[in-house]
């Protein structure tokens, strides 16, 4: 099967929210289907953090205090995955990065060539003006690549137990 | 995340009766204690005051945030609390805070904790939404306001 199979790499974006764990899950299962290479990436949000600064709700110093606990979270976010994917028998790749979100995902893309981005379902938006803002929908305008957006957790998780 | 899956009418107080910042947050610890089981209000009190100290976390518009980590809770707590006068929270305009918003995160839950804050920065923006708050007669009404917002409406 893997020698018809074009999808050959997968790149699963999580930022260790519900969804994007459901995302993981289908990411595996996929990648398991496909005889496909996973590999995850976690962004630490330093541009959210920026923000928080410039707006005076963070100081200097407890911003690098968060950004710290950011990629804490994120270890143990990509380190989750590796074992949710271990259970499955499936070795996978972690990622992390600082910086812009949407741009780290795309510049990640890039350069590792993914054939499928896989993302948790969209956040909820206050207006239709903060769709714009909101990361995943980012990441959607702004990959070069086919994107997956995983919605049905229920599904998903009957799908993933029955791997 | 939805903040009211942390806030319920329990978690609000219309009509803050401390009269300086010191009081107006020894009130809103009292009821966030008030709303968690076995945490230590003088130790959420100690890390608040803390913060603040570093930098006061009165925004613009009648708006603070004061939050901190503290490892005397287990998961994020957020309290409301509202003055109708308003009180002097050293804010950036230099005007009277009305609505205070207190964000306690246990030491090792940054995540949700960020994105709360970033949440409330970003929907306080909304001058509608603000004033619903503001003028909100009960604490249902505020959790109310906060929902319609996150629902989109």
């Amino acid at each position: 099967m893997n020698d018809i199979n074009p999808l050959k790499n997968i790149l699963l974006y999580i930022d260790g929210s519900e969804p994007s764990i459901t995302a993981a899950q289908m990411a595996i299962i996929m990648a398991k289907a496909f005889g496909c290479a996973l590999r995850v990436i976690y962004v630490v949000n330093e541009d959210l953090l920026s923000e928080l600064l410039k707006a005076r709700v963070f100081i200097q110093m407890e911003k690098m205090d968060y950004e710290r606990d950011l990629e804490e979270d994120g270890k143990r976010y990509l380190n989750y995955v590796v074992k949710l994917a271990d259970r499955k028998g499936l070795k996978v790749e972690t990622v992390l990065r600082k910086g812009v979100v949407h741009e780290e995902v795309s510049r990640e893309v890039d350069e590792s060539g993914c054939d499928l981005l896989v993302q948790g379902e969209l956040g909820e938006v206050l207006s239709l003006r903060d769709s714009f803002y909101e990361e995943g929908e980012r990441i959607l305008r702004k990959v070069k690549c086919p994107t997956m957006v995983v919605r049905g957790r229920d599904r998903v998780e009957r799908l993933f137990d029955s791997l | 995340m939805r903040l009211t899956d942390y806030i319920t009418p329990d978690h609000v107080k219309i009509g803050l009766e401390g009269e300086t910042k010191e009081e107006v947050i020894e009130e809103l610890v009292e009821l966030l204690a008030g709303n968690c089981e076995d945490c230590d209000a003088d130790k959420v009190l100690e890390v608040v005051m803390n913060r603040e100290r570093e930098g006061s976390t009165g925004l613009e518009k009648g708006i603070a945030i004061p939050h901190a980590k503290c490892d005397a809770i287990d998961s994020l707590s957020i309290v409301i609390g509202i003055s109708r006068d308003g009180i002097d929270f050293e804010a950036i305009d230099e005007k009277p805070s009305h609505l205070f918003f207190l964000m306690v995160a246990p030491m090792t839950e940054s995540g949700p904790h960020v994105q709360a804050i970033a949440k409330i920065v970003k929907m306080i923006k909304i001058d509608s939404f603000r004033e619903s708050l503001i003028k909100a007669k009960t604490p249902e009404q505020v959790v109310e306001s906060i929902a319609r917002v996150e629902n989109g409406e």
